[in-house]
């Protein structure tokens, strides 16, 4: 018996981390000019970036639906596999909605249970409180717990001890996104136009708090890179960028005093948390080592 | 007239009131800084106003000076009226339970209001205000040794003493040696000891002629206080922003009742209409997240457009809000003159402003009242002039839940306010600002008022003059070159971040050509070009 493990497209996994663990992503939609597309599917992030730029309506985003989740849950059950399956913050996004009401609406050998609320199938689902990248490192720790042949449950368990250990700061261009997107929340202290600060945000309790607001660009690095070296040692870093691939680049380097450059991860924000955290954005995911 | 009643003191602070409202001019045409702030007189003034209105009908001069203390208190404007009412404070400690005041009662009434008002400023300066006070204190003290005197005698010696007092701030302070002059607080007391002197000695042939003050008289190219307007952006301006959100939700088998009784329940304003497939969606909500998470998990989302209802009108915004208000745990509240530094502030997330600065000092009863309406459990206030300090942190002192950031210029305040983090706890808050004021350095540009020299730089009548952290630094015949020899000795390099807010008095083109040459000269240098529209300072700047 196999436990999979599955999370959706705003864990901005890249692709060959998602081949190697044989993770199952399932995308999220994003609509843009009032057209539906697959995160990462119909949509690559340089389109999407594109278009984001462009002059249009405001591009909204939606949770992979019940029956998307339906569908992968019951062709892995049906396989006899077990599943942990972790998602973005449930006060973000309503995809763990859609997740929990799939596996109620499923039986233990992956039938339809005709009923909404059951005991579902062998399904372990988790409210990561993360989103992007810092999701993607719990879901690579519960692949490699997979990988090691624990039970489901045992994986869960595991990785929701695991959740205070994954921290993710990103550092804006702007928090135009994430005000028009609606998602501004907490950060709506650090809005404002006047001075262009490059806002500096960090994800806690499952939301994007305010930490830093610095002058420009150079001192938003300069600061995103103080702050990951607060939070040594490191087991896992990556970093990941919207439009830049360049500054991501040096921001790897300004990191390479937590793990040799060969370690870190790269990715890309994709088009759901591009919706939100718009172009010229970096960001740091880090797994800090609890010895 | 051997002993005074409560009646008796109250009418003689009122007529020396009227007598500083008839020299106020005088007083503040000493102001040593050729920059536009001569308004020690007028702070004087209003500070003594707020003290003799408070003063009631009561019998007892324990009573009229606790209130007069009170009153001067919360009416405090600037550093003179702060100190002054420490003044009030001490002088009404010594009168305590006292029905009424004889002459040797004085001597510990100026005891004890000398102390207080040395107690007031972090660092007390000899040739201030402070040393009239203490000056008129001892002379009473030592002349009482001898034998009992009237009220009438030891306010006479009083008005002396502090005449030889002022006569000597110039030797004891460098700043009013080089301009010239006597301190113009010192000035404010004097006066206000006079006037008392002239009230008691009503009908008296040894009557005091205040005229003799004139003396005091420097010429000066400026109509000393203008009209004060220190009138309040409504402190009580909606802490939270709503926003109007308008979406389409896409799907299949749709409630919409369902959906309408949700919005209904968690939002203002709301119009739900469609049917199972398409519902359209227009609420009012401080926070869209949850709502749109919710219209997330029924279908797919389009035509998603969010309005920010602050930048609409304010009532609008009220009579659509609910009762609840979430004050902020922690509030931001700076001082800030002109419109556009004032949107400046409010839009980076401070929960208001008090309006004021160079030439209109807020109050502490106004600081007090804006504090308070914020509704946070905590606020950090900005004082943003050094003129508003001592006011800042007067009214800190009284309030346990109000701290102080003592900000002395704009630039200043910016660089603490971007340190602010509403989440961090005040004192954590306290260190990060303090720690910012440290990285900036403030510039600051006025046309200088009258024709002086300090600290080795001539000022011509009609030159404009460059501060440096408010040290005079420069004199030049544009603002724009006062500006650039200010920000030269502020130490300009190629990673340095300098901002520049232009004043009501200043060009936009004029500033954008700043901005350009410093461009040019040093490569990767960034320059934020912002439209403060503050009165008097043709240009504030920092540099980081």
């Amino acid at each position: 018996m196999t436990v999979r493990i599955v999370t959706d497209s705003s864990a901005d996994l890249p692709v060959d981390l998602i081949q190697k663990h044989q993770i199952t992503v399932l995308p999220c939609y994003v609509v843009v000019d009032d057209q539906t597309f697959k995160d990462g599917v119909d949509i690559q992030a340089d389109e999407f970036y594109r278009r984001l730029q462009s002059e249009g309506r405001t591009p909204t985003t939606a949770q992979p639906t019940v029956a998307d989740f339906q569908e992968v849950y019951r062709d892995l059950v049906r396989q006899g596999d077990q599943i942990v399956s972790i998602h973005v913050s449930g006060k973000l996004s309503g995809t763990m909605n859609s997740a929990q009401q799939a596996k109620a609406s499923l039986d233990d050998s992956g039938n339809d249970s005709g009923q909404e609320s059951g005991d579902g199938a062998k399904v372990e689902i988790i409210d990561s409180q993360l989103a992007s990248i810092p999701l993607g490192l719990a879901v690579l720790d519960a692949a490699m717990l997979a990988a090691e042949g624990q039970d489901y449950l045992e994986i869960a368990a595991k990785v929701r001890e695991l959740l205070p250990s994954y921290h993710g700061l990103f550092a804006l261009d702007t928090l135009e996104y994430l005000q028009k997107g609606g998602r501004i929340g907490k950060a709506r202290a650090f809005m404002g136009s006047v001075l262009h600060v490059k806002p500096i945000l960090r994800l806690q309790d499952g939301e994007a708090h305010p930490v830093e607001r610095p002058r420009n660009r150079d001192r938003a690095m300069r600061h995103l890179v103080e702050l990951a070296q607060e939070l040594a040692p490191v087991r896992r870093l990556a970093v990941i960028h919207s439009t830049d691939p360049e500054r991501m680049e040096t921001l790897k380097q300004g990191l390479t005093s937590l793990l040799p450059a060969d370690q870190i991860i790269e990715a890309r924000f994709g088009s759901t948390l591009g919706t939100y955290i718009g172009p010229d954005a970096l960001g740091v995911a880090i797994t800090q080592d609890s010895g | 007239m051997e002993r005074l009643q409560g009646q008796d003191l109250k009418q003689a602070f009122s007529a020396a009131t009227g007598c500083l409202e008839e020299y106020r001019d005088l007083v503040n045409a000493l102001n040593v800084f050729p920059v536009p702030d001569g308004d020690t007189g007028t702070n004087m003034l209003l500070t003594m106003r707020a003290a003799v209105q408070s003063a009631g009908q009561d019998h007892s001069v324990a009573l009229v000076s606790a209130a007069l203390a009170n009153g001067a208190f919360y009416g405090a404007r600037g550093n003179s009226g702060v100190i002054l009412s420490q003044f009030f404070k001490g002088f009404s400690q010594a009168l305590a339970g006292k029905e009424s005041l004889a002459g040797e009662d004085l001597a510990l009434a100026f005891k004890l209001a000398s102390d207080a008002a040395y107690k007031s400023v972090g660092k007390p300066v000899e040739g201030t205000m402070l040393t009239v006070i203490r000056m008129a204190s001892e002379a009473i003290a030592a002349s009482g040794q001898a034998s009992p005197r009237t009220v009438l005698d030891v306010w006479e010696t009083a008005y002396q003493a502090s005449q030889d007092a002022l006569d000597r701030t110039p030797q004891q302070l460098p700043v009013l040696r080089e301009a010239g002059v006597v301190d113009a607080g010192g000035l404010g007391i004097v006066v206000l000891i006079g006037g008392v002197l002239q009230s008691l000695a009503d009908g008296n042939p040894t009557a005091v002629d205040l005229s003799e003050l004139s003396r005091y008289q420097v010429a000066s190219n400026r109509d000393g206080g203008g009209p004060i307007n220190a009138e309040y952006l409504d402190a009580t301006v909606e802490q939270e922003w709503g926003n109007c959100t308008q979406f389409i939700i896409s799907g299949e088998n749709l409630d919409l009742d369902q959906v309408r009784s949700h919005f209904l329940e968690t939002a203002q304003s709301t119009v739900v209409v469609g049917d199972d497939r398409n519902i359209r969606v227009h609420i009012h909500v401080e926070d869209t997240g949850p709502a749109l998470t919710y219209a997330e998990s029924l279908g797919v989302l389009s035509q998603l457009k969010i309005e920010n209802m602050d930048s609409q009108n304010q009532t609008f915004a009220t009579g659509h809000r609910s009762g609840e208000n979430t004050a902020a745990a922690l509030a931001l509240l700076p001082v800030t003159p002109g419109d556009g530094l004032a949107l400046l502030f409010r839009e980076s997330g401070c929960a208001a402003v008090i309006e004021g600065g160079q030439t209109m000092n807020p109050s502490v009863g106004q600081i007090l009242e804006a504090a308070r309406a914020t509704g946070a459990k905590d606020v950090i206030i900005l004082p943003n002039n050094s003129n508003v300090v001592l006011a800042a942190e007067q009214a800190a002192g009284s309030e346990s839940f109000i701290h102080v950031v003592p900000t002395t210029s704009i630039p200043q305040g910016v660089a603490a306010m971007l340190a602010f983090n509403p989440e961090g706890p005040w004192r954590d808050n306290l260190d990060a600002m303090n720690a910012a004021l440290s990285n900036v350095a403030s510039v600051e540009v006025t046309l200088g008022v009258k024709g002086v020299k300090i600290g080795g730089v001539e000022v011509a009548e009609g030159q404009y003059i460059g501060l440096l952290e408010g040290r005079l630094v420069t004199a030049e015949d544009s603002p724009e070159t006062a500006l650039r020899s200010a920000l030269d000795l502020a130490g300009l390099s190629d990673d340095a971040i300098v901002t520049l807010y232009y004043g009501a008095e200043a060009q936009a083109s004029d500033a954008e050509s700043v901005a350009q040459i410093l461009q040019n000269e040093f490569r990767g240098i960034q320059v934020d070009l912002i439209n403060g529209g503050q009165p008097h300072y043709q240009y504030l700047a920092s540099v980081e």
